[in-house]
């Protein structure tokens, strides 16, 4: 039971859309609020091929904490005039315990559509967890750097633990280096992230 | 006679309402940095932006970065911070719409093409052209 918590805690902590590499010098905090934990993940950008972060998470269900060390690698990026993509190796590795991931994550957007992909294999004593999802997002409206951005989000996520796929809005508030995401689906509730970069 | 007078005064008033257009015209845009040409090439920003970012800068360059890659608020804030801790840099303005990044520099200050893009580059974007102005 408690490796499968520690499971569910890493697949929770690597399942943010936001961009995992920041600039060169560059912090990110994020924090994760769901029915199921609660996490707290910093990342530390050296260099914009990769970036290094350790993650905590407590548990709701047993109350305990987990901490886990994180890398993730930028495989490809193509840059145009009004696009981004990005395609993402994510790694992590639990302190404590024998259990870690690894997947691929990408994402392509523009000022007004977003697109986000991510599979993940996580790994621990006696259980292995494959999960999928998919985010599709558009901006009703383009504001200026500093103005508050919108995003109307669908995701839509599935894993072998339920074998059953869900698909739930999100709403995505932007400004400046803060970022706040609040998806509900009636079967995990409500679900939050918070990100800050600086 | 008559003719010719007449003749003669609408050629004047004719030229003299050319002049004074032109004169307007000149006047309208005095000082109005976005429409010299650099290095032979327009400047493709946005006017009213431009001038209000030189609006208040006296003796300086102007560095006009285009810039691909630059969709969100957390690139433009990068760029603000990478740039922000360069001494030599006075007043940075980032452009979402247009791909821009304007950087003021004063006018004695040598602007390293190389070192920009760099540190565009070390925000994940990609620098494709640097137009320098001097004011």
């Amino acid at each position: 039971m408690k490796n499968l918590l520690i499971i569910i805690c890493l697949v929770l902590a690597s399942t943010s859309f936001g961009r995992p590499i920041s600039y060169v010098g560059g912090h990110t905090l994020m924090a994760n609020s769901s029915s199921q934990a609660d996490n707290i993940y910093w990342h530390y950008t050296p260099d914009i091929k990769y970036s290094l972060g350790v993650d905590y998470q407590k548990d709701k269900i047993s109350d305990e904490l987990f901490a886990s060390a994180r890398f993730t690698y930028l495989l490809n990026r193509k840059n145009t005039a009004t696009s981004q993509r990005n395609l993402y190796l994510k790694t992590g590795v639990g302190l404590k315990k024998d259990s870690h991931f690894y997947g691929l994550s990408g994402d392509w957007e523009t000022r007004r559509l977003f697109i986000g992909f991510s599979a993940k294999q996580q790994s621990g004593q006696g259980y292995d967890l494959f999960e999928q999802r998919v985010k599709l997002g558009i901006a009703p409206y383009l504001g200026d750097y500093g103005d508050l951005h919108t995003w109307l989000m669908v995701e839509t996520k599935k894993n072998d633990l339920d074998d059953q796929r869900i698909t739930y809005p999100v709403l995505r508030l932007f400004k400046g280096g803060a970022l706040i995401e609040v998806g509900y689906h009636r079967k995990t509730n409500w679900n939050v992230h918070l990100m800050y970069r600086f | 006679m008559k003719n010719i007078l007449l003749l003669g005064l609408l050629f004047t008033s004719v030229f003299s309402q050319a002049a004074h257009h032109e004169m307007g015209h000149m006047h309208s845009h005095e000082g109005h940095m976005h429409e010299q040409m650099v290095e032979g090439k327009s400047l493709a920003v946005d006017p009213q932006r431009f001038d209000n970012f030189v609006a208040n800068l006296e003796n300086s360059k102007i560095a006009v970065i285009s810039v691909q890659g630059m969709v969100c608020d957390f690139c433009a804030r990068g760029i603000e911070k990478t740039f922000g801790k360069d001494t030599s840099v006075s007043k940075i303005d980032v452009d979402l719409a247009s791909g821009k990044v304007l950087l003021a520099y004063p006018a004695s200050a040598e602007i390293n093409r190389a070192d920009i893009a760099q540190k565009i580059l070390n925000n994940g974007l990609n620098t494709t052209d640097i137009q320098v102005l001097q004011q």
